[in-house]
């Protein structure tokens, strides 16, 4: 305890320097008395020790940014403004597209409501519309031009259809090709009442003679809206349980041929050149919705759970729609064996189901006692199941397992033909062609690719309203979430997946105002798998991270102690210096009032 | 619509009804174009599958009856028809091939040794130390590393119900996971909110059989969630009786007179949750059973068990085939085949395509190694090129010179 005094003489020892002081006191010509070494001193205080803890106690203290920067959990900065704002925008203002209508009358219309009488108008009438709403109106460029169609053969749809479309087809490329147009033609089909089709691609026709005009635009309207808006179902949105497109923005197809007892016989089919012909273009279709894999496979010796009876007078063995939800036998039936497919990716089972001898032949009853023409049925979201009864029923009564049986193609096409209907069915379309409106029915062709133009449109517009949807509500889960723990770490690839998202959506609505339905659809396929990606990233864990009682754990052991430490030792430092301080000022005190 | 608009000023009546009828066209129009709404109600999907989660969290022998427990349950929920494919199975499963079990390969749940539990078509998803706290909120809430395979992931939807089974040791907030991690009630809480929030059930039952289990369910708000427990808290769940043979416990009381309720059920019967609760006879659990459902609308009497223990599949019948694809008339004859020469042909098939596709140089080598091979005596072939040299080089060195 070395000290600053102004004396010579320093001694190390208290006494010793008492006794300087003394010495210096008496030497001073013994003005004062003793001066008390508790109460007084005679130098100024060192501060040199005082410097020194302070010195330890500021180092620590600078140092302490720098500790907590190295203790700080690494998040990836997460864009929670535009994930919050982009979930409220698309939870408040639901998305619709822009549509475009066109009619053409080809003929002339009556009105019953027309007296003919003197002064009133004639037969040759015409009828025009023009939207001029908010003052912009509409001239559309690409209107369908006068005689372009000749004289069509209205009992041929398919050429009817093909003729439309090559007249209305011509660069259209103000609404990117989207325009619905209806046609009234002049028939010729005697007394029947006007006949309504609508073709593959995106336009009907109604034909009939001595058509009235309220009839006929109120079936136009029903063709504009329940048709082509809504794809031949009454309501408009379609239910989450027929999109059965996975998380990933994939759909697994998976065909499976089951022979029930291979004892009896079994059958096998050339699936390849299904694929190759039948099932590749409804691939293609679907390509902005789904992005669509097939497999395939044979299975042995797969019995269904629920019980059919003979019925005489039908001559089959019967199951009830009751027996439905029983028939798949999960059991036996190791449909779901696939490795082709990702974690979250959806997969649809087609089960062709070949009946085993004793209970061939094998028909579904409906409710209302009629047979079942398809013999078959879907479950949404998992897939769909057919019966199929070879051609006879007599049982193989050879030595030794009976021949592998091919499938004839034409039973191979009819089997196709109820698949697709089910495909159809799962995505929420119907699987027979006609519709029954309010003002009458009408017939839809059907189109070799499985969908039809509009039926596709009508697809992508569902999709892309639901994808939005789901990650809209996804990126502000993910957003609450992540702001709720506020020591997990966020990894940088989850940043960048919710920027693509974010992006991805941005375009995908950009696109649904403009109006190309099918990059809308395919833009927001990509922002909802992006954004489950995103949430579903397997960091984050609530029992991986740090909590703040971990830290604390770790690291108050050697801190707290030293920190302790240091803090008093500064603090007695500083409280000695001033009593110091105050010794000599008083004994400064004193000798003024002495002197 | 676009037409000429003839001078028929005359008639005011008519072009009124045209342009009433249009207009009314046009309002039935955007009336039903702004009814076209967006996306999807959650409120009203469909129940479209279940799912079940049963999980035991005990290992070593002495936890013999938590395994049988589980297994029980596996049983039960399988032969009510919900299948493989959507149950997660986690079990140490240890018991069956204990060093200690005097039986090898069986684990009853009675002392009279009825049912092997073991028996046949078990299919553990996750075992051994693979039954983890992360790993079990890893399936319920959905956040697997992208290898883990199709038949360990909860793969439900917005339509499912799900079953969630667990039994063990456990205490007041907690459940014990295989000695060494606990469980605690904020983490389940915190799952089950989680997959709330991302759709994955419709309604979910948990049911727990443990010591003071309903404490686990303090923290649960998501709705949608019925809960029962088998005890409350400060009260102990016993085990029903001891098998002398095997020398432990085999089953758990709670567990026991479950399954003696849905023993005496089929997949058509349609009996309530609200009689399964009520089967509950406190004298015979010796302990409370416990049943939360304020976080469930409806009512509990009309809902049948096979909701969640049953299978369900809603089925919607195919009116019609889509009759659009072109079709090619082949004679009708059945071609029948015999053992595999057919894949040997559509193989040999292939590889003849693949070879009319080959460039010119493989082709070239290719044929010389076919005239090589037909050659007999290699040996002397290359003899006589070796011979052939000696003239070749005299000539070459006789024109040099």
């Amino acid at each position: 305890m070395a000290e600053i005094a102004e004396s010579p003489s320093t001694t190390e020892h208290p006494l010793g320097t008492v006794g300087a002081s003394r010495s210096k006191a008496s030497s001073s010509a013994l003005r004062e008395s003793d001066v008390d070494p508790k109460t007084m001193r005679t130098t100024t205080p060192g501060l040199k020790r005082l410097f020194l803890t302070f010195s330890v106690l500021l180092s620590f203290l600078l140092g302490f940014p720098f500790l907590w920067k190295t203790v700080e959990i690494y998040r990836s900065p997460l864009p929670f403004g535009d994930m919050d704002a982009l979930s409220k925008q698309i939870e408040s203002s639901p998305l619709q597209f822009p549509c475009h209508f066109q009619s053409v009358f080809m003929t002339k219309l009556t009105s019953q409501t027309l007296e003919r009488q003197c002064g009133s108008c004639g037969e040759n009438f015409t009828l025009s519309v023009v939207v001029d709403s908010d003052g912009n109106g509409l001239t559309p460029n690409c209107s369908y031009k006068c005689g372009a169609l000749g004289a069509l053969n209205l009992g041929d749809g398919e050429a009817v259809d093909e003729a439309l479309r090559s007249a209305l087809d011509e660069s259209c490329s103000d609404y990117g090709g989207k325009l619905y147009t209806v046609v009234v033609v002049n028939g010729d089909g005697a007394g029947e009442g006007p006949k309504a089709l609508v073709g593959k691609h995106r336009h009907g026709w109604i034909s009939g003679r001595e058509l009235d005009a309220e009839a006929m635009i109120g079936r136009m309207a029903e063709m504009f809206v329940k048709i082509f808006m809504n794809g031949g179902r009454e309501d408009g949105a379609i239910h989450g349980e027929f999109m059965p497109v996975g998380a990933d923005g994939r759909v697994v197809l998976s065909f499976s041929l089951l022979n029930a007892n291979p004892d009896d016989w079994f059958y096998d089919w050339d699936f390849q050149k299904l694929d190759d012909t039948l099932l590749n273009p409804v691939i293609e279709a679907l390509k902005p919705i789904a992005n669509i894999s097939v497999e395939s496979q044979v299975l042995y010796h797969t019995p269904k759970s629920s019980f059919s009876y003979w019925d005489e007078s039908l001559g089959s063995y019967i199951f009830s729609t009751k027996d439905l939800p029983f028939f798949v036998n999960s059991n036996e039936w190791h449909l779901d064996t696939s490795v082709a497919a990702g974690g979250r990716t959806k997969i649809l089972q087609f089960v062709v189901y070949v009946p085993s001898a004793n209970e061939c032949p094998l028909s579904l009853q409906l409710p209302s006692g009629e047979i079942s023409k398809t013999n078959g049925f879907i479950s949404p979201m998992w897939g769909g199941v057919m019966v199929w009864n070879p051609q006879s029923c007599i049982k193989y009564s050879g030595s030794g397992p009976p021949a592998r049986l091919l499938m004839h193609p034409d039973d191979l096409h009819r089997i196709f033909e109820v698949l697709m209907g089910q495909l159809r069915q799962l995505f929420g379309l119907k699987s027979d062609s006609i519709y029954v409106g309010a003002a009458g029915a009408y017939k839809l062709l059907p189109s070799e690719k499985g969908f039809t133009e509009w039926e596709l449109d009508v697809l992508s517009r569902q999709h892309t309203c639901f994808n939005l949807h789901s990650s809209g509500t996804t990126l502000g889960s993910l957003s609450r979430l992540v702001q709720s723990l506020p020591r997990m770490i966020i990894k940088d690839e989850i940043g960048k997946q919710v920027k693509f998202s974010l992006e991805a959506a941005q375009l995908a609505q950009t696109n649904a105002s403009v109006g190309l339905y099918e990059a809308s659809a395919a833009s927001s396929r990509q922002a909802r798998s992006l954004a489950e990606d995103a949430f579903f990233h397997p960091s984050i864990m609530s029992v991986s991270y740090f909590s703040f009682e971990h830290c604390f754990a770790v690291y108050s052991p050697f801190f707290l102690p030293v920190s302790l430490h240091v803090l008093l030792a500064a603090l007695r430092e500083w409280r000695r210096y001033k009593q110091e301080k105050a010794k000599y000022v008083r004994w400064k005190v004193k000798q003024v009032k002495a002197a | 619509m676009r037409s000429k608009l003839p001078d028929a000023a005359s008639s005011r009546k008519m072009a009124a009804s045209s342009a009433v009828v249009a207009i009314l066209a046009s309002i039935w129009l955007c009336s039903s174009i702004a009814a076209d709404a967006s996306g999807s109600s959650s409120e009203t999907t469909m129940h479209t599958n279940n799912w079940a989660v049963l999980v035991c969290t005990s290992r070593f022998w002495f936890n013999y009856r938590h395994m049988a427990n589980t297994l029980s349950l596996y049983r039960t929920v399988k032969r009510l028809g919900i299948p493989d494919e959507r149950i997660i199975l986690m079990l140490a499963d240890d018991m069956a091939c204990n060093s200690r079990n005097k039986y090898p390969a069986q684990v009853f749940n009675n002392e009279n040794h009825w049912l092997n539990l073991y028996g046949d078509n078990v299919e553990v998803d996750y075992r051994g130390y693979e039954v983890t706290v992360e790993n079990f909120l890893r399936v319920l809430t959905g956040r697997h590393e992208s290898a883990v395979p199709r038949s360990k992931r909860l793969l439900s939807d917005e339509g499912s119900h799900i079953l969630l089974y667990m039994t063990g040791h456990g205490g007041d907030e907690f459940l014990k996971f295989q000695d060494s991690e606990e469980l605690q009630s904020h983490d389940l809480a915190d799952a089950v909110k989680q997959m709330k929030e991302k759709h994955r059930f419709k309604e979910l039952l948990i049911m727990v059989d443990t010591c003071q289990a309903a404490t686990l369910f303090n923290q649960l708000h998501s709705p949608g969630v019925l809960a029962i427990a088998s005890s409350m808290k400060g009260e102990n769940s016993y085990s029903h009786h001891l098998d002398s043979d095997v020398g432990v416990s085999v089953v758990d009381r709670f567990t026991f007179y479950t399954l003696a309720f849905f023993e005496r059920l089929n997949m058509y019967d349609n009996a309530s949750l609200s009689r399964l609760f009520n089967s509950y006879d406190p004298n015979l659990l010796m302990s409370n059973a416990y049943y939360r459902t304020d976080l469930y609308q409806p009512n509990l009497q009309e809902v049948p068990v096979t909701n969640f223990f049953g299978s369900v599949m809603e089925t919607v019948h195919t009116d019609s085939a889509y009759r659009a694809f072109p079709q090619k008339n082949t004679p009708r004859e059945t071609r029948i085949r015999t053992g595999n020469t057919a894949e040997d042909d559509s193989r040999r098939s292939i590889l003849t395509d693949m070879t009319k596709a080959e460039c010119p140089f493989t082709r070239i080598v290719s044929s010389l190694e076919s005239k090589m091979e037909t050659v007999g005596n290699l040996d002397s072939l290359v003899n006589y090129g070796l011979v052939m040299i000696l003239p070749v080089l005299v000539v070459s060195v006789w024109l040099s010179t």
